[in-house]
């Protein structure tokens, strides 16, 4: 049922490629109806799976990632509405497309531990996906202002400059991007902390439970995460780190949240292992 | 009916002839009513910018509206033909169109690609259009050369990246700053360019623009030029913290801006400075370029970009060319399928009173029949020579160039004796013996 987005997604990646090499408007406008249209139908996919298991289907990994993608989507459709501008959709799909496949090929069974049935659990995953897509925004906002920097800087102006918005709007729109990744983070962090309090009273003798600390690497990564988006913040508003600074620190975020969203997840954690 | 063009420009004439043939310096529309006075030139418009003045015209007879439009030109401007006429060129029909598309395409301009020419293309159509001078085939020509010069703009980027040094800073500035809005400038030094830099800035809506010279009276003058204010020299790196844009401009043998100097000022700042520096020798040290919100240009740099962004319309002229062949061949086809309108239309005519003959000679036998059934023979008769007539009319406006074109209506002419006089349903109705004889 993930195979529809993909396909979609990834039609909308190459109309972004098309855009994004040779400059048609054509091919920009259908990009976007293609991305819209990928959305609709994940949308749906998400939809149908929530009515199948009958809560929001992100109890297990890969069904989180796919509806990570989905908001990432959406964040970005909204950015590009909002500006008009679609230099960076060809960035942004290909991170998508990506993710994308680990729903396809690794489904995953959606089965959730009785401990996970509470309303906090769904603020505090939903607000982390939100917060990491609006990350996963910013790092490619800061990855095109560091290209477009480099070669107004260099006086080399060549491919990127020719294609993309501003460096001005980019730093703004990165700024946007970190400040309510930040919120979400902060957010999805504390709520994920008093609730595992308050279900450690309940349920004393689970081990995903036992295992939720600081030593475990998805909680530690989560908060490395916070570190640097709150450093990139402060940086911002006293060290006067805009600019590349600023667009390199929110890059560097965003591959500690992929790092800590795929391999960290899948692999390494054992307090986020709801099976 | 044939286009028929007829004008100087910047290839023909040199600049006082263009001068003198010069409209846009006048009411262009009164000049196109006056032109339209001349019998042959009824249909007409007139493109006049510093480049060019041309007179375009929709015209049954071109010689004789050649003769009119140099009488026109001569006594409009008070000048004798013989000083203008060895720089006039002309051009008829497919050629005319041709050169229009070009020019709306900005192919023909002197700066290639340059946006303006489009903009003046339309103007000069309506102000004709606007005193009734134009007909059918200009308004289709015209119509035509404007969607050419949108397509080339959307579709090649022959008309992106600044082609002057001015226009190549601006460009620049909105790449770093996006809008312009608010944005504080700093002119340094009182010069052509940077007074010029300091203009387009302002156009583009760039803030309060501060003005410095070593002699206060040209900052004054500067100031008053661009719509700035002038500020003492000593203040200079004041004002520079605060502003966006600085352009340097004096005739320094040594560097006024040096890296110490312009950190002592721009600590923790947060926003970026573009320095363009259009002083040679340079009034900028390289080493500020190494400051990491400043973003340095000097006059080489800019006359780089300008040198590529030329470099890349060159390679855009060929795919411009292309589009604008391809609409020629269209707008072309278009006009044959005009020429055979005329065919088309005493074709229909022939049939028609063919039948309307047959008709009224069965008027005898069909009496019997109620006014229903005679309206339902008429209408069929009607559907008939629809149906026979809508092939070969297709045909005919589809024809791939015009000698077949004059060689199928020759044909059909004949074949129909379209332009006999005395055609047979002229005579009488077709009778038994006229089967006889087929």
């Amino acid at each position: 049922m993930n195979l529809l987005p993909l396909l979609l997604y990834g039609a909308a990646g190459a109309a972004y490629a098309i855009h994004f090499g040779r400059r048609e408007p054509a091919a920009g406008r259908a990009a976007t109806l293609l991305l819209l249209l990928a959305a609709l139908v994940h949308t749906f996919v998400i939809g149908m799976q929530t009515m199948e298991v009958r809560h929001v289907p992100f109890a297990n990994p890969s069904r989180m990632v796919s509806t990570f993608v989905w908001l990432l989507a959406l964040s970005y459709l909204y950015v590009e509405v909002t500006t008009e501008e679609r230099g960076m959709g060809v960035f942004i799909t290909p991170i998508m497309i990506g993710l994308q496949l680990i729903p396809v090929f690794n489904p995953g069974v959606e089965n959730m531990d009785p401990v996970l049935d509470s309303p906090w659990f769904w603020v505090h995953v939903s607000s982390l996906l939100f917060a990491y897509a609006s990350f996963g925004l910013a790092g490619v906002l800061g990855l095109t202002y560091v290209l477009q920097f480099t070669e107004i800087k260099k006086k080399h102006l060549g491919y990127f400059y020719t294609r993309l918005p501003s460096l001005q709007v980019l730093d703004v729109m990165n700024w946007r991007a970190v400040t309510v990744g930040w919120a979400f983070l902060t957010l999805g962090v504390a709520v994920g902390f008093v609730w595992t309090m308050q279900a450690r009273a309940t349920a004393p003798e689970s081990p995903n439970l036992q295992a939720m600390s600081l030593d475990d690497p998805k909680v530690f990564m989560a908060l490395v995460t916070w570190a640097v988006y709150s450093f990139a913040i402060v940086a911002r508003r006293t060290l006067g780190w805009s600019g590349r600074r600023a667009a390199w620190l929110s890059a560097l975020g965003f591959a500690i949240v992929l790092l800590n969203f795929v391999p960290v997840s899948y692999f390494v954690t054992t307090s986020h292992t709801f099976q | 009916m044939h286009l028929f063009l007829l004008g100087v420009s910047h290839r023909t004439a040199p600049v006082d002839v263009r001068e003198r043939l010069d409209f846009s310096s006048r009411n262009v529309g009164d000049a196109v009513e006056a032109l339209a006075t001349r019998p042959s030139a009824a249909e007409s418009v007139v493109l006049s910018t510093c480049n060019r003045s041309e007179i375009y015209v929709a015209s049954g007879d071109p010689q004789r509206a050649k003769a009119e439009i140099v009488e026109f030109l001569a006594d409009y401007h008070r000048l004798p033909a013989d000083a203008f006429t060895p720089h006039l060129f002309s051009l008829d029909d497919a050629a005319v169109a041709q050169h229009l598309f070009r020019v709306a395409a900005g192919l023909e301009s002197l700066i290639v690609g340059e946006p303006q020419i489009l903009g003046q293309v339309k103007e000069a159509f309506q102000a004709a259009s606007e005193r009734r001078c134009t007909g059918p085939l200009l308004t289709k020509l015209f119509t035509w050369s404007f969607n050419v010069g949108k397509r080339v703009r959307s579709e090649t980027s022959l008309g992106e990246g600044a082609v002057s040094v001015s226009f190549a800073a601006v460009a620049l500035a909105r790449k770093i700053f996006g809008r312009l809005a608010g944005r504080r400038v700093l002119v340094i030094g009182a010069g052509d360019i940077s007074t010029l830099t300091a203009q387009h800035l302002r156009s583009h809506g760039a803030g309060q623009i501060s003005i410095t010279s070593r002699t206060p009276a040209h900052a004054e003058t500067l100031a008053a030029d661009v719509g700035g204010h002038a500020v003492p020299w000593d203040a200079m790196l004041t004002v520079l913290a605060s502003a966006d844009i600085v352009i340097t401009a004096t005739g320094s043998q040594r560097p006024i801006l040096t890296r110490a100097g312009i950190e002592s000022v721009t600590h923790r700042r947060t926003e970026p400075l573009f320095i363009i520096d259009l002083a040679v020798p340079r009034d900028v040290d390289a080493a500020v370029g190494d400051i990491e919100q400043v973003f340095l240009y000097n006059i080489d740099d800019l006359q780089g970009v300008v040198a590529e962004n030329m470099s890349r319309r060159g390679a855009e002229i060929a795919r411009a060319e292309a589009i604008v062949a391809e609409e020629v061949s269209r707008f072309a086809a278009w006009q044959r399928s005009r020429g055979a309108i005329p065919t088309v239309v005493a074709l229909r005519q022939r049939f028609d009173a063919i039948r309307r003959a047959e008709l009224q000679r069965l008027d005898g036998k069909l009496a019997g029949l109620g006014p229903e059934a005679r309206a339902r023979v008429d209408e069929v008769t009607k559907l008939l020579v629809e149906k026979l007539l809508l092939d070969p009319t297709e045909q005919l406006k589809a024809l791939p160039d015009e000698e077949t074109q004059i060689a199928y209506t020759e044909a059909v002419n004949r074949l129909f004796r379209l332009r006999d006089e005395d055609a047979p349903e002229a005579r009488s109705p077709i009778t038994p013996a006229d089967r006889r004889r087929s």
